[in-house]
């Protein structure tokens, strides 16, 4: 068994922070990689060690293998944790680290490349007994291979891209005549995306939810999931809400797609944290989708329920470890919900908005949890995504932990570049999402509700106030000449007053 | 002291009428409020009036005397309209308006390509440039037919937002 000293984190942002944790709390070296954009980052201040990788463009630093492999090695890391995004399914990366001798926290190179694969992942799970969405098991490169895939499938149908992720080359077909066209942009959009254009097709599920499925494998073929998480908010195919236990779920359905998950898990001898989506449809048919061989954004509201720290597990078994539990020994414990706080606008469909924070205050009390990475004159670089934080959330129930969320949205305020907390505080309070009816067309189907933003508060005479005060005082002070100094040039946020009411 | 404040689409006239410590009373429109207002010098400010309680933050705008103000459920866009804001704007109107022709970053980006070269003939609706910011990219079309004048960037350029991009005529 290796024990792991030192771990280097191929990442930034909230993920890279909240890996940092939990290596502290096992009494394990940090060590931070960043780009020129990063210098000030919360990351690099987090970590014990700090080494420059790059140019801002991930593409010269977070994603540059010997670069990263080099920092490893002359920091003298024993371990590299890949976060998600960036390398964490990049098979040549991990198959790197294990000819250079450090341990990559993930599975093995070889799952990681064939679950990357969404053709062959579809093979390979079909092969275990795994229902998966019906579709072509070869790439589809002519109009009549399409069309007959078509006719044996039924419409509609949708293309997608065989490296696919992050719905690039997706595209859904409703009437033949539509497929060549479709078939064209789908490949084109692939080969500019993942350089690589095969694209298959797959029958179109209606109105599905999107449920997944947490694994957890050890390397002595101890395998066990951790329940699902209901991931159906979604907009432009990227997830905003998450919630555990699913308002979908049955105990018997859990039960069964749990030990589908295993199974799928245990055909392609997982190791490691990992991820079964699946598709539902409105009579719990389910279907594999596909697997994340990494670490998920929302793993948190799964350690929420369980009470087990997702990284801690992952370094244990990357440490060769056991289980520690069986599956009769997990249990999910009341609900939890996770919002994703984004720089992003809204009500301008859902445009970045990079920019300098200018004040955050960031909601605490019983049952709030937040991963987040920014702070006060942060400057949310415009090279990376827009993710700022993740809001979590625990309660007894679902109602109580609606509630709870609605509290801690009131709570987290951040100024200085638009974000997503108004738009999500609307959801909890949309009678659809509080009765647990919605799926993945959630946003779409709710926009009316969803857009209004009418200000209950009706405070502009307030503001006019404030606004008039402020420059008053402003008018004031320039009267005497404070420069008392002025400071290098430094990206850091200027504090010439202390400030108290 | 008294001057207008531009907030969203409506300008209100606003008078300090009179002050002890930090109770005021202000007149906004012709109505008077008397005011428990504190605040610090980077612009949080607590005002309680008839006993409900404000929190309100000013965040200064990209141009001296513009903020945006954040309430607790919405944002509004504020502009102090003194003597000279007040010249300004009159000498403004007077001129021509170009800047709606030209193409204009609404957000720091990076330049992924550039669609159109100088003397093209553009035709309202057609995509001139492409510009990426985290992640996703945006195609920026021309706003009215016209001829480019002048091309301001290139390709992997870093740009900031409100950047003329493209100059059209």
């Amino acid at each position: 068994m290796n024990h792991i000293k030192k771990i280097l984190i191929a990442n930034r942002g909230e993920i890279a922070i909240r890996i940092m944790r939990t290596c502290r709390e096992l009494n394990i070296k940090t060590v931070a990689v960043f780009s020129d954009a990063d210098r000030t980052s919360q990351h690099v201040r987090y970590a014990d060690e700090a080494w420059y990788i790059g140019k801002s463009p991930s593409s010269e630093s977070y994603l540059n293998i010997d670069k990263i492999i080099e920092v490893a090695k002359r920091s003298g890391a024993d371990a590299i944790h890949p976060g998600y995004g960036f390398l964490s399914e990049n098979a040549r990366f991990a198959f790197r680290c294990m000819h250079e001798g450090i341990i990559f926290i993930g599975p093995s190179p070889k799952v990681i490349r064939q679950m990357g694969d969404k053709i062959e992942a579809r093979k390979l799970m079909s092969a275990a007994g795994i229902p998966v969405v019906p579709g072509t098991s070869r790439p589809v490169s002519t109009q009549e291979e399409a069309l007959k895939a078509i006719r044996d499938i039924g419409l509609p149908v949708m293309i997608k891209a065989a490296a696919g992720g992050g719905g690039k080359g997706m595209r859904l077909i409703f009437k033949e005549e539509d497929i060549l066209e479709a078939l064209r942009a789908s490949r084109s959009e692939a080969r500019a995306a993942f350089n690589d254009d095969s694209v298959y097709i797959e029958k179109y599920i209606v109105s599905p939810h999107h449920i997944e499925f947490q694994i957890l494998a050890d390397q002595c073929g101890n395998t066990v999931h951790l329940f699902e998480r209901e991931c159906s908010i979604q907009r432009r195919h990227q997830k905003m809400i998450e919630e555990t236990p699913s308002p979908l779920m049955t105990p018997e359905l859990r039960a069964e797609m749990g030990r589908v998950a295993v199974q799928a898990a245990k055909a392609v001898k997982y190791t490691g944290a990992g991820t079964i989506e699946f598709l539902v449809d409105k009579d719990l048919n389910y279907y594999f989708l596909e697997m994340n061989t990494r670490l998920q954004v929302e793993h948190p509201i799964t350690e929420r329920v369980t009470g087990i720290d997702l990284v801690k597990q992952q370094i244990k078994i990357a440490e060769g470890q056991k289980l520690e539990f069986a599956q009769e020994d997990l249990h999910q414990t009341g609900h939890a919900i996770e919002c994703r706080i984004y720089a992003e606008d809204p009500d301008n469909n859902f445009m970045p908005s990079p920019g300098k924070i200018h004040k955050i205050s960031e909601p605490l009390g019983f049952g709030v949890r937040t991963d987040g990475y920014v702070f006060e004159g942060y400057d949310i670089p415009i090279h990376y995504d827009p993710l700022i934080s993740k809001l979590i959330v625990w309660g007894n129930t679902r109602d109580e932990t609606i509630s709870r969320m609605r509290r801690a949205l009131y709570e987290y305020k951040i100024t200085g570049v638009k974000t997503s907390i108004n738009f999500v505080e609307r959801i909890m309070n949309n009678e659809n999402f509080i009765r647990g009816k919605y799926d993945t067309h959630f946003i779409e189907e709710n926009q009316e509700q969803l857009s209004n933003k009418k200000d209950p508060e009706n405070c502009e005479d307030m503001v006019i106030i404030a606004a008039y005060i402020n420059y008053l005082d402003k008018l004031n002070r320039a009267e005497e000449n404070r420069k008392a100094f002025a400071p290098a040039q430094s990206r850091w946020k200027k504090m010439p007053y202390i400030n108290h009411f | 002291m008294s001057f207008e404040i531009q907030i969203n689409n409506r300008t209100a006239w606003v008078n300090l009428i009179g002050q002890e410590g930090n109770i005021l009373k202000i007149e906004v429109d012709g109505k008077v409020y008397e005011v428990d207002l504190l605040h610090t010098s980077d612009g949080s400010f607590s005002i309680i009036e008839d006993g409900k309680s404000y929190n309100i933050e000013l965040v200064p705008g990209n141009q001296p005397k513009k903020y945006t103000a954040h309430t607790l459920y919405d944002t509004y866009d504020i502009t102090v309209i003194d003597a000279e804001a007040r010249y300004l704007i009159n000498r403004k109107s007077n001129g021509t308006e170009s800047s709606q022709k030209n193409i204009i970053s609404p957000m720091p980006g990076k330049v992924v390509k550039v669609l159109v070269n100088e003397g093209d003939i553009i035709k309202a609706g057609e995509t001139a440039i492409i510009i990426s910011a985290m992640k996703m990219e945006s195609e920026y079309k021309a706003a009215v037919n016209g001829l480019v004048k002048k091309v301001n960037v290139s390709e992997g350029d870093a740009v900031q937002s409100d950047q003329i991009l493209i100059e059209l005529e």
